[in-house]
């Protein structure tokens, strides 16, 4: 339906003539801009779907819908399991959570919450960060609570928006009986069966290591640059 | 995505009268032009409008993102001047550099250590924008996840734009409810208190309410989006005892209420 509109639009658009008067071929110049305006607004929705549409295929394991949300040449990184590029790699990197598709007595949920979405000003890529709340379980065995930050970049080829780039900084993990003061579970490491395309692209710790996903945006407010300087880490040996 | 369609409708109608008006004698016809460019003051508005609605949701979301890192520095670097602010039931704190002091007072200095979760997850925003363009008021939930356990803070927040950009105004987290990781079956937090934080506010509590097992209702900035009407607060007691029995510092043992209802 909007697409529809927007056709329509663009076709009276078009039927106008560019005038001589300096006022009109304003008025026409500031209609362009305005009408990338809403393209821009646009695009930000659509990311925020395609994103969230990430997080409901990750939950009941529906590994290719998750590798159909990519470039051809995309990228996937998850914690510090290394990089997975191409579409047909990250697929199969996926099996690595569990076996494709929904599983009895199975919690695989990853909430995307929080967003801050920056398209660019040609509205040809995006970048975002998202809250990644993360809910585990096997019935009757374990149950966990993971967290983290996305830092994800986007691509618009078509008209259609792709993940380019996933990167998911994982918080830490935690058994949910026990909580964050008494369990802290390790971060998975890059994997000898189904080995990554390149090795992690940040090395840290899960909790109770401390690490700050560097934000794809400027302060909101001041509009500085955020320069933070990674927090001291007793193993890793970072001052 | 409503929004969205409303806009796109916007714009078909504003073009059409741009074809049929200004196209075949634009060039000696003012009014026409000086319609058209009416309409584009009016759609420019609206545009500002949902640009301004992302732009107040982006400050509130990267407010959490600094508290989990223990930003304090650049967390307070989104109030305006002289913003305000008040958190749980400790009182008002007034202009950036008492917030900053708040913020130093309850967690510490700025960064965040190993062994520390302070997780501060913004979400269910309701932003709306006031007419005049430079003002908004937001609700948005925070959920936190921390080494002491879970806690619910509830923003009601202003924000103004000063030269084109979006900063807190009033910063209200009344808390519903803070628990251990023992779960908020069987532990409740009591709400805080000035008396027993090291830095006095500017101003008493706005509004003094219990906590979760008891409730209070933060009152919405916004009417019912479906009947319009404006919520009123109903007469009923500002906190009621309720099952899990509270354990808080005048009743430390957790023990009922007497004479009260479980």
């Amino acid at each position: 339906m909007i697409r529809k509109l927007l056709i329509a639009a663009a076709a009276l658009a078009m039927a106008t003539p560019v005038f001589a008067a300096p006022d009109a071929a304003a008025l026409q110049t500031r209609l362009e801009a305005l009408r990338h305006r809403v393209e821009l607004l646009k695009d930000h929705d659509a990311i925020e779907n395609l994103q969230t549409a990430y997080g409901f295929y990750f939950d009941k394991s529906l590994w290719g819908e998750v590798a159909d949300l990519f470039a051809d040449d995309g990228s996937f990184e998850y914690g510090q399991m290394g990089v997975y590029v191409g579409k047909a790699h990250i697929r199969k990197a996926l099996t690595l959570f569990s076996r494709e598709g929904p599983e009895f007595g199975k919690l695989n949920n990853h909430m995307q919450l929080q967003e801050i979405i920056d398209v660019a000003p040609d509205g040809k890529t995006a970048k975002a960060r998202f809250r990644g709340m993360v809910q585990l379980s096997r019935s009757g065995q374990s149950g966990q609570w993971g967290d983290g930050v996305y830092e994800n970049e986007y691509v618009k080829q078509n008209g259609v928006w792709k993940i380019a780039k996933l990167h998911f900084y994982a918080d830490g993990f935690t058994d949910y009986d026990a909580g964050w003061t008494k369990s802290a579970i390790p971060l998975t490491g890059p994997s000898a069966a189904i080995p990554p395309d390149k090795p992690p692209t940040e090395i840290y710790r899960g909790f109770p290591g401390a690490y700050i996903p560097p934000y794809h945006y400027d302060h909101p407010v001041t509009g500085k640059p955020m320069n933070i300087p990674e927090p001291a880490d007793s193993v890793l040996g970072r001052k | 995505m409503q929004r969205l369609l409303i806009l796109a409708c916007a714009i078909t109608v504003l073009t059409a009268p741009l074809a049929a008006r200004a196209a075949p004698k634009a060039d000696d016809d003012p009014a026409a032009l000086q319609a058209a460019a009416a309409q584009l003051d009016a759609l420019d508005k609206r545009i500002t409008r949902l640009e301004d609605a992302n732009a107040v949701e982006k400050v509130q979301r990267a407010y959490g993102y600094f508290v989990d890192k223990a930003q304090w520095t650049q967390l307070t670097d989104l109030f305006a001047k002289d913003a305000t602010l008040e958190i749980g039931g400790r009182g008002v704190f007034i202009g950036k550099p008492h917030i900053l002091d708040y913020m130093h007072g309850a967690f510490g200095p700025d960064g965040i250590k190993e062994g520390q979760i302070i997780n501060h997850m913004q979400f269910q925003a309701i932003a709306d924008i006031d007419p005049d363009g430079v003002h908004a008021k937001q609700r948005m939930r925070a959920f936190v996840m921390s080494n002491g356990g879970w806690g619910l803070p509830l923003y009601e927040n202003d924000y103004v734009k000063e030269d084109g950009v979006w900063k807190i105004k009033t910063l209200h987290g009344p808390f519903t409810m803070y628990t251990s990781w023992d779960g908020w079956a069987k532990s409740a937090t009591p709400n805080t208190r000035p008396d027993t934080f090291g830095e006095p506010p500017d101003l008493p509590p706005t509004v003094v309410y219990l906590t979760y097992p008891s409730y209070y209702i933060v009152p919405f900035h916004y009417p019912n989006p479906v009947t319009g009407r404006p919520w009123k607060p109903g007469t009923q007691e500002a906190g009621a005892y309720a099952s899990p029995t509270q354990v808080s510092l005048d009743n430390p043992k957790g023990s009922p209420p007497k004479g009260g209802q479980q």
